[in-house]
């Protein structure tokens, strides 16, 4: 377990040591937890296509895959909520399931969270608030502090007690698998014990209308929202639900490389996993819909692993575009497949993103011993 | 499970070799230097907005800063004005660094960048089109540019850099996470070099938003003096080069000061009131992680918004650490106005430069510190004072309870 890949030029970096698992919490169109994912990806099952909550009318004309009937008291009850939004209520919501049961020691406990810019609905509506009140100083004091983008780290840290590291990281569509990375530094420097690691992307009107405008997602394709946060630690545990081996990042500034950016984040990450390319079982796809990137992502995989694509997982098929949290419920499918059709000895599979700007990641994950 | 332990304390030392500072007290390092040394007050009647309607009407903005001027690859209009403001100070710390472009790509070099409200101009922008002509009519380029990523993304676009590129929202101690994330990055051989900072631009709804709280100064920021009534809201870039000290060394490159460690907590208490108890304990765990002791820090780049809260609750925790013998500790925000995201990026590079140049950075438009703090509180009131510092620690506290605490010391 000593080995080292070293560079030329480079200090040697070491192999990846495991991060085990313990607990799934998830929110999306397809209810809450894995099972319900799981079930929908076998069967590839239709959801509802139209928005959710008070500006649903106010939606561009698309397929949209919302979290109906979401109401957070019934999760969390009434104290606290008051100026909660949706996207912080899911990001709570996702905790408390994850956090059911397990025994938190707050101080060594923390959070690494993914967004894209924090709340979409609060944001825009203060905004408006500003724009169109005779005196634009007057928006609403208690739902300022929503806007900043750390603001659903921030409340779960205060719900659950969580002293530790609280990280936010953006990243655009790669948010989440750099949540992942981020993480995976932090434990592995004593930072902290134990994090709550995942993303969180809501729906609204505006959001949906940026989506729309940019015209960079197929027409026919949805938009989603929810959350998936996992906890995460180094010490080996019984019945992990999956071990999470290397995370690899890379940029690359010119657009006609960027297969061969996200190939070389895969090559890098299977091999501080010691894990061989056809020894990949699954890759859970990040780039689904989108114009011109779906297929870059496509051929960045089958140019790390040999020309073949193993099974591909497009989790996006059924739970729409979830941008910032696609990599978190990319890594959610494949959990969800698992438990739902349990290997019969482990198998390792890849979680892929590339974004619009050269951001490319790869996580490998190997299914429960 | 060897590597583990063997992760756990990398031994690899990481210092600080390059500045860039897009402020509203000027462009470059050496300027920004001085004129934090000579109190300069970089606040003015806000020209990004139409700010008529505020009861107050003046903010830290850069109004001399042409993206162009600095930037040699990014097309301005396709980007927003934070992730401009980072780019440009990008540009000027490897300038500074003296580091070359074919040097940033073998050493596998990325960006690491904090801010507090993202590409807020482009939102502020589209926000305006939305009340204009309905969310139909939003223009799909601009909404494009939205994603708080691409601050990060910028400076690596700008710079050619293949490596790591995070931008790291946690609000007003954004700087200081992407300044510990980034040396995590260097000390434990994941990168050679990284570029760590953070931007943000003045705003129409962080001015709104921090008037309804409270917490807007009415004329300048007088933070710990006791007539202080609050921030006057700012902007910036602020990049600064970590490398290796091997590296360093290697390429003959002068180092400003060396990170020694930094901590990183959450109160977990409330998203807008500090809590001094925490705030201890994060001090307390960057000096452990920096090994050094209380008695060794020379001086403290405070948080220093100048509300009253956070003012008295930051010397509350300074004296639950440091006892009656409180560092010098002064806010540069007094001149900048509060630079959110970037605040504490600023205050790291007037501590390398404070090192560099033999100075306590002051603590502008004040006098003598608010007797309510209580005893031996040296807020260095006025302009900057000589003195020699070798172990200095930089505040960065956040909405949502995050607290980050950087310690830099003088290269030995």
């Amino acid at each position: 377990m000593t080995t080292a890949t070293a560079t030329a030029g480079t200090a040697a970096v070491a192999t990846a040591a495991p991060l085990y698992v313990t607990g799934a919490g998830v929110v999306s169109a397809a209810g809450y937890g894995l099972a319900p994912l799981g079930e929908l990806l076998l069967k590839q099952g239709e959801l509802e296509r139209h928005p959710a909550g008070e500006d649903a009318e106010a939606y561009p004309p698309r397929p949209v895959r919302a979290v109906h009937g979401f109401d957070v008291k019934a999760h969390l009850g009434r104290k606290g909520t008051k100026y909660l939004d949706r996207l912080t209520s899911f990001g709570l919501v996702a905790c408390k399931e994850v956090l059911e049961g397990a025994e938190v020691s707050g101080g060594r406990t923390g959070v690494v969270l993914a967004t894209n810019t924090g709340s979409v609905s609060t944001h825009s509506s203060l905004l408006y608030d500003t724009l169109t009140l005779e005196k634009p100083y007057l928006v609403n004091p208690g739902q300022f502090p929503n806007t900043v983008m750390n603001s659903t780290s921030g409340q779960i840290a205060i719900r659950n007690g969580l002293r530790g590291l609280n990280a936010t990281v953006a990243g655009g569509q790669t948010a989440s698998l750099l949540a992942f990375r981020h993480a995976r530094l932090a434990l592995g420097l004593g930072r902290a014990e134990r994090l709550l690691v995942g993303g969180v992307e809501e729906l609204s009107a505006p959001a949906a209308w940026a989506w729309h405008r940019t015209g960079v997602l197929r027409e026919d394709a949805a938009l989603g929202e929810g959350a998936a946060v996992f906890t995460v630690q180094q010490d080996p545990a019984e019945g992990a639900l999956a071990e999470l081996l290397a995370c690899e990042v890379r940029f690359t500034p010119d657009p006609r490389q960027y297969a061969d950016g996200l190939a070389n984040a895969v090559a890098r990450a299977l091999d501080r996993s010691g894990v061989r390319p056809e020894e990949v079982t699954a890759v859970s796809l990040g780039a689904v819909h989108h114009r011109g990137l779906e297929r870059i992502e496509e051929r960045g995989v089958r140019a790390a692993l040999g020309g073949e694509l193993p099974r591909a997982v497009r989790v996006a098929d059924v739970l729409g575009e979830t941008y910032s949290a696609s990599g978190a419920l990319q890594l959610a499918a494949l959990l969800a497949l698992w438990q739902a059709e349990p290997p019969a000895s482990p198998v390792t599979a890849l979680v892929t993103s590339v974004g619009r700007d050269g951001n490319a990641a790869a996580l490998v994950v190997r299914s429960p011993r | 499970m060897a590597d583990t332990a063997g992760a756990a304390r990398p031994s690899r030392r990481v210092v600080i070799t390059g500045l860039g500072a897009v402020s509203p007290v000027g462009i470059g390092a050496d300027v920004f230097a001085a004129a934090v040394r000579a109190g300069v007050n970089g606040t003015a009647p806000i020209e990004s907005f139409d700010a008529s309607a505020f009861p107050r009407r003046k903010a830290g903005e850069v109004l001399d800063f042409e993206p162009a001027d600095h930037l040699k690859r990014l097309d301005p209009p396709r980007w927003g004005r934070s992730g401009l403001l980072a780019a440009a100070a990008a540009r000027l710390a490897v300038a500074d660094a003296d580091i070359d472009e074919e040097q940033l790509d073998t050493a596998r070099a990325g960006a690491v960048m904090g801010t507090t409200s993202g590409e807020s101009a482009v939102v502020q922008a589209l926000a305006e089109q939305w009340i204009e002509g309905g969310l139909a009519s939003i223009d799909g380029e601009l909404a494009g540019q939205t994603p708080a990523s691409r601050i990060a993304n910028a400076v690596s676009a700008e710079l050619r850099l293949t490596g790591e590129t995070q931008t790291i929202p946690t609000a007003c101690s954004a700087s200081n996470y992407a300044l510990g994330y980034a040396y995590d990055l260097v000390r434990s051989g994941e990168a050679e070099v990284m570029l760590a900072g953070g931007a943000d631009a003045v705003n129409r709804l962080t001015h709104a938003g921090f008037y309804a709280l409270g917490a807007m100064a009415e004329d300048v920021p007088r933070p710990f003096a006791a007539d202080r009534s609050g921030i006057v809201t700012g902007e910036g870039g602020a990049v600064l080069v970590l490398e290796t000290y091997e590296h360093a060394v290697a390429r003959g490159a002068r180092m400003y000061a060396e990170i020694l460690g930094y901590a990183a907590n959450c109160d977990a208490a409330h998203m807008v009131h500090p809590d001094a108890t925490s705030i201890a304990a994060g001090i307390r765990a960057a000096h452990e992680a920096a090994g050094v002791e209380a008695a060794q820090i020379d001086y403290i780049c405070a948080h220093g918004t100048g509300t009253p809260t956070n003012d008295s609750t930051e010397v509350a925790a300074a004296r639950e650490v440091f006892g009656d013998r409180i560092p010098p500790i002064s806010s540069i925000k007094s001149m900048l106005g509060h630079t959110m995201g970037a605040a504490s990026g600023f205050g790291a590079i007037a501590c390398c430069k404070a090192f560099e140049q033999d100075f306590l950075p002051p603590t502008a438009n004040v006098t003598e510190s608010d007797p309510a703090l209580g005893e031996g509180v040296d807020c260095v009131p006025g302009v900057g004072r000589e003195a020699r510092l070798d172990i200095v620690q930089n505040h960065g506290f956040a909405f949502g309870g995050n607290n980050v605490i950087t310690i830099l010391g003088r290269v030995s």
